[in-house]
């Protein structure tokens, strides 16, 4: 499925070294240790001042306490401890204010809220920075293992189509770049694959025996594959046959022009190539059918097909084209992909991407026949 | 080549000075802060103080710690005390604020001024080499 698409791959591990997230983290885990600190210190402050207060409301209760003072370091006295009811309360900066016990209890439930507000705002700091630490401890797992980062543009066009044909298909989408004379086509006939592919699978269970259809099945469902978005480039080798390729293709493959010749080539050795790998790919097509028939007939021409196929296909897209083309020409001869795709199935095992069978192809001269050799090599 | 050498020596020692002169820039810019951080918990205290003395009746007594020596104070005369030193501390703070921005300033010219003699240091180096 992501054969048509570029991407880049980046290792995490390049992103985020690991010696430097591990540092990262260990810093985050020193500021989170301070921020705990400050915390308790302020949680310590909070109860002190509940006890205060607790205190503040008790001795009033009597006219006098009878306690023991402390003396010294050592020692204690007996006493007692008078003026319940008046407190010297700090205000702060060596302020002391003289205030009964219910004033010095508002005092102090005023101080006690604004440490409350304060031990919340360092509790949301340390939340903050434990998401961090959290977020460094994975990055360094990831890149520990070895995870990659891939990026790949976005091509909307046809990829669910891909999906659906991906499994099978996908070494006959590679063969099928090589088709680019039917790209023009293609492209008209990319909304009548749909409907091809529908029958396919649907004929696909039925129709094993059937591998000449197969593979021109193949090729429709393998130009289906490819996202309808590549033709692209391929017009250099694609030049030559492509106008009356594309012409023919959408008409009909009997027009016996040039392009015809490609399709049926192209046909056969899809049918070659895919015989095997097809026989899942819905043959039931009825175009399919008579493609196999156009097929045999073409094998001579398939040569010049592959050619014209290979050198047009600079994407894999294009290849799809071509193929889809034949096929939807139906009833006609698919060929010219066929043939493109053996060719390709030894290319693409061997290289496994477009862009060497597009080389390929894009290497040939104005001959179709002298790309063929090439290919064929 | 010669000239090379001591002209890489004479870059070096001028960055080992640049240097010098950045790390004292950024004692100064760390102290600067500091200062910053208890000024800003005085004023903090002050204007808790401030509030509570405006919750004060009229007849409150209220004293002032002088050292070990708990003195009496007029509620009137400690209000506008704590009031001027606030402003005082505010003021400060703005002066801090200032000459913390100034030194940062002088921080990044002299780091980047010390990033140039390094790349010249590194050319001068490369061109030896290839010499």
């Amino acid at each position: 499925m992501e054969d048509t698409r570029r991407g880049t791959v980046t290792s995490l591990a390049s992103l985020f070294p690991v010696e430097e997230a591990q540092k990262a983290a260990n810093r985050v885990q020193d500021a989170i240790a301070e921020k705990r600190a400050e915390l308790d210190h302020l949680l310590r402050f909070v109860a002190d001042n509940n006890n205060l207060i607790n205190l503040v409301h008790k001795l009033p209760e009597e006219l006098s306490h009878e306690i023991m003072v402390p003396f010294g370091k050592a020692a204690f006295f007996p006493g007692r401890l008078i003026h319940t009811n008046e407190f010297l309360v700090l205000l702060g900066e060596g302020y002391y204010a003289e205030r009964t016990s219910k004033q010095t209890a508002e005092i102090l439930g005023r101080r006690g809220k604004a440490l409350d507000s304060q031990v919340d705002s360092l509790e949301a700091m340390i939340k903050d920075l434990q998401a961090e630490a959290n977020f460094f401890s994975q990055t360094i797992t990831e890149a520990a293992e070895g995870l990659v980062e891939i990026r790949e543009d976005y091509i909307e066009k046809d990829s669910h189509k891909e999906e659906i044909k991906s499994g099978p298909l996908k070494q006959h989408t590679s063969d099928l770049e090589k088709t680019e004379a039917d790209n023009e086509e293609y492209a008209r006939i990319v909304a009548r694959m749909d409907e091809l592919e529908k029958e396919e699978l649907a004929a696909e269970s039925g129709i094993d025996n059937e591998k000449d259809e197969q593979t021109t099945e193949d090729v429709g469902d393998i130009s289906y594959q490819r996202p309808v978005g590549s033709k692209p480039h391929n017009s250099e080798d694609f030049h030559k046959s492509t106008p009356p390729v594309d012409q023919a293709n959408n008409k009909s493959i009997a027009t016996g022009s040039a392009e015809k010749h490609d399709n049926p080539d192209i046909a056969d050795q899809l049918n070659f190539a895919s015989l095997d790998l097809q026989s899942n790919v819905g043959e039931g097509k009825n175009a399919a059918a008579k493609k196999v028939k156009f097929v045999d007939h073409r094998k001579p021409l398939t040569h010049h097909e592959e050619k014209t196929v290979k050198a047009t296909t600079a994407s894999k897209s294009e290849v799809q084209h071509q193929p889809s083309q034949p096929s939807f020409n139906s009833h006609k001869a698919f060929t010219g992909s066929i043939v493109e795709h053996t060719e390709n199935l030894k290319t693409l095992n061997g290289q496994s991407s477009s862009s060497t069978s597009s080389q390929v192809s894009g290497s040939r001269p104005s001959k179709p026949v002298s790309r063929f050799k090439m290919q064929r090599r | 080549m010669s000239s090379l050498t001591s002209a890489v020596r004479d870059l070096q020692r001028d960055l080992e000075n640049k240097t010098n002169d950045l790390s004292k820039l950024q004692k100064d810019i760390a102290k600067n802060h500091q200062v910053r951080k208890k000024y800003t918990v005085q004023l903090g205290e002050n204007e808790l103080v401030l509030k509570e003395l405006d919750l004060l009746n009229e007849d409150a007594n209220v004293y002032k710690l002088i050292g070990p020596v708990l003195v009496k104070q007029d509620l009137a005369e400690a209000n506008s005390n704590v009031r001027k030193r606030i402003e005082y501390i505010s003021a400060e703070l703005k002066r801090l604020d200032a000459t913390v921005q100034d030194l940062e300033e002088k921080q990044n010219s002299k780091k980047d001024a010390i990033l140039k003699l390094q790349q010249r240091i590194q050319s001068i180096q490369t061109t030896k080499g290839k010499a």
